[in-house]
């Protein structure tokens, strides 16, 4: 038994044990659980993958004289702006309102392209560049001003952080198209009668995957974000904790999710992406690593899991419903490989998060707290282990598609 | 020697069986990468050509004489590693391998002899790290 105190205690003296998951994953191959539970302290885990359920808050300070934003557009994205005076909110997926007049009369920055969402802003703000700002006010007796436009970057606001609704999918699924025509999702161009696969979450590396019942990672637990230090907030939406479970406690599809929250000042462009996903729209690539502190063996148990212990559902996008057909479970193993069979046809698979800087962030997670910069926290309250997923159907509805 | 070429027609020399007279005149196999050619309409044809050296050239000679434009800066895919985040979505779309992940380090791979210079994973490609310079 280790407690988060003594782990502390030995990263501030520079002596704590951290290995990445992989590491872990081929020591207790080699020597087995317990020796392995005997030698860390602990396990970093990462991912880097698109996160489209994530924005930004932003606090622009006040002008003089004084604006009421209600409709607000940064390099043309519109951000929403139905809160405090001069607060925003930056979603990823944000996309440039063609069908507003903004377009007609010009304002909108040259050379906004459809490709360019929330997202990009974002990045290019924590980047330091600057991003053209224009705001439309509700005149009142405490905000007189009707407009304002100005350029803004990091320094000159007041918070400008993350925080992310839904991040860290416990595991996802595979897209395959068994249609005749091409699509377009949020997994990427699936071409038509079973040509490719695309999986999203990079299997036994993934942080929550190694953590199945949310034991150790709860709301104020300690995470690397984006290149920063961010931390739990909540549950994440549609977090879906009771999905059906493998022995091994992973969940065979998408499953619990959890809020970040972290200061973007702090942040790093090169792991946080602006992306667009062709005909579907933009979304945000996002690096994020989980430490897993090793206070009991079961910790090193359940991050000893294998690509080929954990499986996800293939499902088709051809027929647009919530309940899409799914052609049966496969493992990470198999995906990993860059083939599939699916109903006797070998298809090839593409990962759509990137495995390769996955391994950086925990590598480098790894690396801050060998150096006594990143201490790890004891979560203030568990994540609720019996959400049920609640569809929106009509009321009234006499049948369900389930 | 090898050299890979674009070659452009007027609409009237579509008709002309290019590929047969390198073959015969000049003892130049051209392997068709990419083509694009209709009836009255300016054609498009990238093209790998193989043969000896002074021949290559001599055929080049021969189909700008015949108001073949012939450019050597053929199509070519170009990533940029600067942008790339190595996500591999591209690995997906790729017809001939030519784009793969490299099973240990999971690294994006180009193998440029196998590109046919479909172009599609320039959408495909989440943060527009892929380009073409056709």
């Amino acid at each position: 038994m280790r407690t988060i105190a003594e782990i502390n205690e030995k990263i501030s003296r520079r002596q704590a044990v951290a290995w990445t998951v992989e590491e872990l994953k081929a020591r207790v191959k080699e020597s087995g659980v317990a020796k392995a539970f005997k030698q860390v302290d602990v396990i970093c885990t990462g991912t880097f993958e698109p996160m489209e359920s994530s924005g930004a808050i932003i606090n622009l300070g006040h002008t003089d004289p004084p604006i009421k934003i209600r409709q607000c557009w940064l390099d043309g994205i519109p951000a929403y702006a139905g809160f405090g005076a001069v607060d925003l909110y930056l979603g990823a997926t944000a996309m440039a309102d063609y069908s507003s007049s903004d377009v007609l009369d010009g304002n909108l920055r040259q050379g906004t392209e459809r490709e360019r969402g929330g997202a990009h802003v974002i990045e290019d703000l924590i980047a330091g560049k600057p991003v053209q700002l224009r705001a439309i006010g509700q005149m009142t007796d405490c905000y007189p001003r009707a407009s304002f436009e100005n350029t803004i970057t990091k320094e000159s606001i007041n918070q400008f952080y993350l925080f992310n609704p839904r991040n860290l999918y416990q595991n996802f699924i595979v897209g395959v198209n068994g249609g005749d025509r091409p699509l377009f999702t949020y997994l990427g161009p699936l071409q038509p009668r079973l040509a490719n696969a695309v999986y999203s979450n990079p299997g036994a590396i993934s942080p929550l995957l190694n953590d199945p019942d949310l034991q150790l990672i709860g709301i104020g637990t300690k995470v690397f974000l984006g290149g920063g230090i961010g931390y739990v907030a909540w549950e994440g939406t549609q977090h879906f904790p009771l999905q059906k479970r493998l022995p091994n406690r992973t969940p065979i599809g998408p499953a619990a999710t959890v809020a970040l929250i972290a200061d973007a000042k702090q942040m790093n462009p090169y792991w946080v992406r602006g992306c667009y996903l062709h005909n579907y729209g933009p979304s945000l690539m996002l690096g994020v690593g989980v430490p897993l502190p090793v206070l009991q063996e079961e910790v090193v148990h359940h991050c000893a899991i294998q690509d080929k212990e954990i499986v996800a559902p293939v499902m088709d996008f051809s027929i647009p419903r919530r309940v899409r057909p799914t052609f049966g479970l496969v493992t990470y193993e198999q995906l990993k490989s860059g083939r599939i069979t699916i109903e006797g046809k070998s298809v090839r698979v593409a990962p759509l998060a990137s495995i390769y800087l996955s391994r950086k962030v925990a590598e480098e997670l790894k690396q801050w707290i060998i150096a006594g910069k990143f201490t790890i926290t004891e979560p203030v309250a568990t994540i609720p282990q019996d959400r049920s997923f609640i569809a929106q159907d009509r009321r009234g509805s006499q049948f369900t598609l389930e | 020697m090898k050299k890979r070429v674009t070659l452009t027609f007027p609409t009237n020399i579509v008709q002309m069986p290019i590929t047969y007279r390198l073959a015969k005149d000049f003892n130049v196999a051209a392997n068709i990468i990419r083509a694009q050619v209709a009836p009255n309409q300016v054609g498009k044809l990238v093209v790998e050509l193989l043969g000896d050296i002074d021949e290559v050239d001599a055929a080049i000679e021969w189909m700008r004489l015949q108001e073949i434009h012939v450019s050597l800066a053929s199509g070519e895919i170009n990533i940029d590693e600067d942008i790339c985040v190595d996500c591999g979505l591209c690995t997906g779309v790729c017809p001939t391998q030519a784009l793969t992940l490299d099973p240990e380090t999971f690294r994006l791979q180009f193998r440029r002899s196998r590109c046919i210079v479909c172009e599609q994973c320039i959408p495909t490609c989440p943060v527009g790290a892929i380009s073409t310079n056709l």
